[in-house]
């Protein structure tokens, strides 16, 4: 039993060793094409639907985002409160969810449906914006 | 009983909240990884309802599987089968990995799949079934004995069209152990989640938690028996799964025989759950940043 507990604790040892972030740096090829990017929310007249995104975003991006969506340092993620996010248009968010970027640490969520998606997109426009740092998109 | 204690606290410790959208499919794999850093123990069984001459079994499953990069995933399975009437026995292991080439998403997006297995004869979780029909009548005692190396890649191609997954499995799978040729399988389904939009509340029986579909898999023959349908088994299996929680699914899937071979009917179901962040804390712990 202890060589079955000790391959498994190694196994997980010698994964995590590769899942280590770089130092995060802002991706300048993470770049939404023009067509997505002038896709427009299906439920921008829908409000209501943000406290469902609300919920979403707790299951799916606070690991990295935080709570309050001002990115974890230690995961070089994002804050989604910058006005340089805030400015990207509902499509850019659509489609950065849709296909993440895989080599800097952000999962695509092409899981999820698609009004699923839309709906973080319209609870991420409830964040309140700030300045106070670089951009990370 | 110290290792167990401190393994287990390793992963309580570990726990945070994941998000476990899996996939409801239990043979069939589609495009989408593990999340980096993620770390998902999953425990299933297969229930094998007996034709006349054969016997009723499950053989249970364990898989660790953990997202190494945003396009790489491994996992480690453990087996066993007890069969009513014989015996239960421990089966084998397989470590497999998935890469996934391409870096966006496309209307069909490829992951290679690459597995090597150390099964016995007597295995029978039927994660995919390649060449004929698995042998579930010769007793475990005749069947134990004889340990397999094989090595077996898949192409997996799957894609989403309006919320609907669909994803193609083709595997070729070579015995190193015995000069047998190699084996071929295929699985395919198609699936889609219950409700489109989330609700605002928090809910465990919301449609939002629910997704269904149908998988069929079976074998493709040989290079020495033949390429073909007609000498393998072949099944059809609704599948559904549940999140039951922030981080833990139920799956359920009854498959039922196409033709006369192996078992007539095969029921899986099974229970998993996501550690979010593990791999972080583990570096942590161990020194790391």
């Amino acid at each position: 039993m202890r060589t079955i507990y000790a391959a498994l604790l190694g196994f997980a040892l010698t994964t995590s060793a590769f899942c280590q972030n770089p130092e995060y740096q802002q991706d300048a090829k993470w770049q939404a094409p023009a067509e997505a990017a002038s896709r427009a929310n299906p439920l921008a007249g829908r409000p209501d639907t943000a406290a469902g995104g609300q919920k979403l975003f707790r299951r799916n991006c606070v690991e990295c985002h935080g709570a309050d969506g001002s990115g974890l340092a230690k995961k070089h993620a994002a804050d989604l409160k910058l006005s340089s996010v805030q400015q990207q248009s509902d499509g850019v968010l659509f489609w950065k969810i849709t296909n993440g970027n895989p080599d800097r640490g952000m999962p695509s969520f092409s899981k999820l449906p698609e009004l699923q998606r839309w709906q973080l997109v319209l609870f991420l426009r409830t964040l309140k914006p700030t300045d106070s740092a670089p951009a990370k998109p | 009983m110290r290792s167990s204690i401190a393994i287990l606290s390793l992963i309580l410790g570990a726990s945070g909240i994941g998000q476990a959208q899996e996939s409801p499919y239990i043979v069939t794999y589609d495009h989408h990884l593990e999340e980096p850093g993620n770390l998902e123990i999953e425990t299933f069984v297969t229930l094998g309802v007996p034709r006349s001459a054969q016997s009723f079994y499950a053989a249970p499953w364990m898989e660790i599987e953990y997202g190494v990069t945003g396009r790489w995933t491994s996992e480690i399975y453990i087996e066993g089968q007890g069969t009513a009437g014989d015996s239960a026995v421990f089966t084998g292991w397989r470590w497999e990995n998935r890469f996934r080439p391409l870096k966006r998403e496309h209307v069909i997006n490829p992951v290679l799949y690459l597995e090597y297995e150390s099964p016995n004869e007597a295995s029978r979780i039927q994660k995919e079934i390649v060449g004929g029909a698995p042998d579930v009548e010769s007793p475990n005692s005749d069947l134990q004995g004889t340990k397999n190396h094989e090595i077996e890649g898949k192409l997996i191609l799957s894609g989403t069209a309006h919320d609907w997954n669909i994803a193609g499995n083709f595997i070729t799978e070579k015995n190193l152990s015995r000069s047998e040729g190699f084996e071929f399988g295929y699985a395919f389904g198609f699936s889609r989640p219950l409700a489109k939009l989330a609700s605002g509340a928090s809910c465990r029986f919301c449609r939002e938690n629910f997704l269904a579909g149908v998988e069929f898999y079976g074998g493709l023959g040989s290079t020495e028996d033949g390429f073909g349908v007609r000498n393998s088994a072949h099944y059809v299996a609704p599948v559904v799964s549940w999140q039951v929680s922030e981080n833990a699914s139920i799956h359920f899937s009854p498959g039922i025989a196409l033709n006369g071979l192996g078992s007539p009917i095969l029921i899986r179901f099974g229970y998993s759950y996501e550690i979010r962040g593990f791999g972080s804390r583990l570096t942590q712990w161990f020194g790391g940043r």
